[in-house]
């Protein structure tokens, strides 16, 4: 309460006028933390020394506020310049003002930056959430009940160590007609899918390895998240008689909706950003674009094509996508008392 | 003028903040050392590091003044390296692109028309076919030290086996031959493919298509590059041509090309010269099995490919253009013997690249060179290459040339994948690519 009083002197600008101040704070309740050398000292004194603080704070503050103003703030101010410009990428003097062609030419009928390049980023990510949650959830709940917790956890976190190259080229070679999935087929007698070179089976395959591969930490999450859990409910549920499927829907999955909301959130703004499992697995987002991100999308832009310009615009594009499907979850966990 | 130097301004300052606006030092700056200038190549493996490293090491034995580095990075991401190390004030002196890439690199300013003494060298050394590919509207910007045209790889010993005795020499021949020669196992996976089509990069995925086109008598682009010509009767048949070979199990576009072909499981396939050098090196006694022949036409005698290079450019951003330009004089116009390891070729004198290229058994746009070192005990399968010089189409290599050579082999693989028709194809690509090129 102390803090709030002081504040409003500083804010209101009304340091130099003490009765009032001390009147607010009384007013505010806040004698009760004042000493008596505080009232005693003289305003222009305190003033000086609020000043004091503020600025050592900042300070503080200062290698925070400078990286995000060099690595975010003039980026974004930089891509938004660009996203109005046409630019090759090398000469800053051969920005030309471009107004919204940049926007005009992605969503320009025939252009595949909506269909079906946005379709494929929203399929990715959505499949990789749903997968990735699923799964974890699962496994998450099985670890809680075995012995070797920390062995286990380990081993499912294991892909996220791996890099990104080292298993998009372990599932490609587990993908390709000759390798160990269509082996696999076979030998049941089933016939071969050509998983990365069919336009149908080509995302799907991908998003089943990026679920696998960021698997890991969604369930390191989760288990801290249902270790969280009182174990009380449980032992109540068990007196009340309640069967296992009764226990995980009306327990388990309840309490745990903030860890879902967390991984949920960062896994689906991870699926929306996601390319270089992409480009390691099909090259260029390939066949034709049945597997093209607008991550990729952009990036092929800005440093294959030199057109700066339409990728600053995509990546706008998908900034706002970004914000508004995280936006959109946020409140729907709310709804749901997630964050209550 | 003034709202462009306010853009340039904030531009700068955002790119300057963020630490990349320092260019390239050549060399350590103090008086007395050398100049160091940096050569970037796509000659990552060997035997094209090595042959390179060689001719470099040669350079820098022979001057104190000037030495060169060489980086080399895949095919595949040499295009981004060069944008990216551009951006970053960190491109290379020398820098060795693609051809079809000239028009971007130029419009970017990053590549300069060449001085005008090593214009009149390279229009009078090369044939015109590399001269145009290396050159940006009508005038040379670099050397063109690696040319590539496009021709039939067959595996003889697949064709006996299907009691054939030579390569095809018409579209009709063509299909026979492939769907004689392709078999499959019980579960449907490929054995042996006909015809090869291959997805590596955008190059394996067109230019073998505008080859077939080219023998047709089609191209790609209106001859000034402005809009698409392949919705044409050449541009729908090609396409057609290629969906039936894979309907009918002749082709298998999901294998890769580059590994099935020097494995023996490929009859034919259509691909550039630079393959000669590298299915030597991976087939050992093999490779006597591959023949090469000219690309086959709809009827006996049509000619036509497609040629494809790589030019070894100056940067326009380098701090000793006339000492970059001074090293390409001296790689690229100095004759010289072609030197012990060229065997019977040891008599024939040529320019350093020249005896470069075949001994990695490649080529140079000095048809000259070529004909003489290939009569001094080169590979023969470079003679249909070499011929192909003297009619082939060069690629068009105009400022948006990458992203239309792009857009059609995404409509090439919808079509391969049944995602659409050849026809619908045809006119998908034609659209984007006239929307692209009119930007």
């Amino acid at each position: 309460m102390a803090t709030t009083v002081t504040s409003a002197d500083g804010d209101g600008g009304e340091a130099e006028r003490p009765g009032r101040a001390e009147g607010r704070g009384r007013a505010a309740g806040g004698r009760s933390v004042r000493t008596a050398g505080d009232r005693a000292r003289p305003a222009a004194r305190r003033t000086r020394y609020r000043c004091r603080q503020t600025a050592v704070a900042y300070l503080f503050l200062a290698p925070s506020l400078a990286f995000f103003a060099v690595f975010l703030l003039l980026p974004l101010l930089f891509a938004v310049l660009l996203s109005l410009s046409r630019w090759a990428g090398f000469d800053l003097a051969d920005i030309r003002p471009a107004g919204v062609d940049n926007f005009a030419a992605l969503f320009a009928r025939g252009s595949s930056f909506l269909t079906p390049v946005l379709t494929n980023t929203l399929l990715y990510a959505l499949g990789t959430v749903a997968l990735a949650l699923t799964g974890a959830v699962l496994v998450a709940h099985c670890i809680t009940h075995l012995r070797f917790q920390g062995f286990w956890r380990t081993l499912y976190f294991l892909p996220i160590v791996t890099t990104v190259v080292a298993v998009g080229n372990v599932w490609k070679y587990m993908y390709e007609p000759g390798g160990l999935v269509n082996g696999v087929l076979n030998a049941l007698g089933l016939r071969s899918v050509a998983f990365l070179q069919d336009p149908a089976t080509a995302l799907p395959s991908v998003v089943v390895v990026q679920a696998w591969a960021s698997l890991g930490s969604a369930i390191l999450i989760l288990t801290a998240g249902l270790k969280a859990i009182p174990h009380v409910y449980y032992e109540a549920a068990e007196l009340d008689g309640a069967g296992p499927f009764t226990v995980f829907t009306r327990i388990t999955l309840p309490l745990l909706r903030p860890s879902l909301l967390f991984v949920c959130v960062t896994q689906f703004i991870t699926g929306l950003q996601s390319f270089a499992l992409i480009i390691v697995m099909t090259g260029e987002g390939g066949p034709g674009d049945a597997t093209n991100v607008a991550a990729l999308e952009m990036y092929q832009r800005a440093f294959t094509y030199g057109d700066w310009g339409s990728a600053s615009a995509a990546a706008l594009v998908l900034f706002v996508l970004i914000l508004v499907i995280t936006l959109a979850q946020l409140w729907l966990f709310r709804r749901k008392g997630a964050d209550g | 003028m003034r709202r462009r130097r306010v853009l340039a301004g904030l531009a700068g300052a955002a790119v300057s903040a963020a630490g990349c606006g320092a260019p390239d030092r050549g060399g350590s700056g103090r008086p007395g050392d050398p100049i160091v200038l940096t050569l970037l190549s796509h000659y990552a493996t060997d035997p094209l590091k090595s042959a390179l490293q060689r001719v470099v090491d040669e350079w820098n034995a022979a001057h104190d003044r000037v030495h060169v580095r060489t980086t080399a990075v895949r095919f595949q991401d040499l295009l981004t390296t060069l944008m990216v190390r551009q951006a970053a004030g960190q491109g290379a002196d020398i820098i060795h692109p693609y051809s079809l890439w000239a028009g971007q690199l130029a419009q970017a300013g990053v590549v300069r028309p060449a001085p005008p003494e090593d214009t009149a060298r390279i229009e009078r050394g090369f044939a015109r076919p590399a001269v145009r590919a290396a050159s940006v509207r009508g005038r040379p910007v670099g050397y063109p030290t690696e040319v590539q045209s496009y021709a039939l790889y067959y595996n003889k010993r697949l064709l006996r086996a299907a009691g054939l005795a030579g390569p095809p020499r018409t579209w009709r021949e063509l299909e026979e031959a492939a769907y004689r020669t392709a078999r499959r196992d019980r579960h449907g996976n490929t054995l042996v493919q006909g015809f090869g089509l291959s997805r590596t990069d955008d190059s394996t995925v067109v230019n073998q298509t505008l080859a077939l086109l080219a023998s047709r008598g089609g191209s790609f682009l209106q001859p000034d590059g402005t809009r698409s010509a392949l919705d044409s009767p050449a541009g729908r048949a090609v396409f057609a041509l290629e969906r039936r070979l894979i309907d009918r199990g002749a082709s298998d576009p999901g294998i890769d090309l580059l590994k099935a072909f020097p494995a023996g499981r490929v009859a034919m396939a259509v691909s550039g010269a630079w393959w000669t050098g590298s299915l030597k090196q991976t087939m050992g006694r093999d490779y006597r099995d591959v023949g090469v022949a000219p690309v086959p036409g709809p009827a006996p005698g049509n000619r036509g490919t497609v040629t494809t290079g790589f030019l070894l450019g100056v940067n326009a951003k380098s701090r000793h253009p006339r000492e970059a330009w001074e090293f390409l004089r001296w790689l690229n116009d100095e004759v010289v013997p072609a030197g012990p390891r060229a065997g019977r070729a040891a008599a024939v004198r040529a320019t350093r690249m020249s005896v470069l290229q075949m001994s990695v058994g490649t080529m140079t746009g000095r048809t000259g060179d070529m004909r003489a070192l290939l009569a001094a005990g080169g590979d023969p399968n470079l003679g249909p290459f070499v011929d192909a010089l003297d009619y082939a189409t060069p690629e068009p290599n105009g400022p948006r040339a990458q992203k239309a050579k792009a857009l059609l082999r995404k409509n090439i693989e919808e079509m391969w994948t049944g995602r659409h028709p050849p026809d619908a194809a045809v006119r998908n690509a034609v659209r984007q690519v006239d929307q692209e090129l009119s930007r």
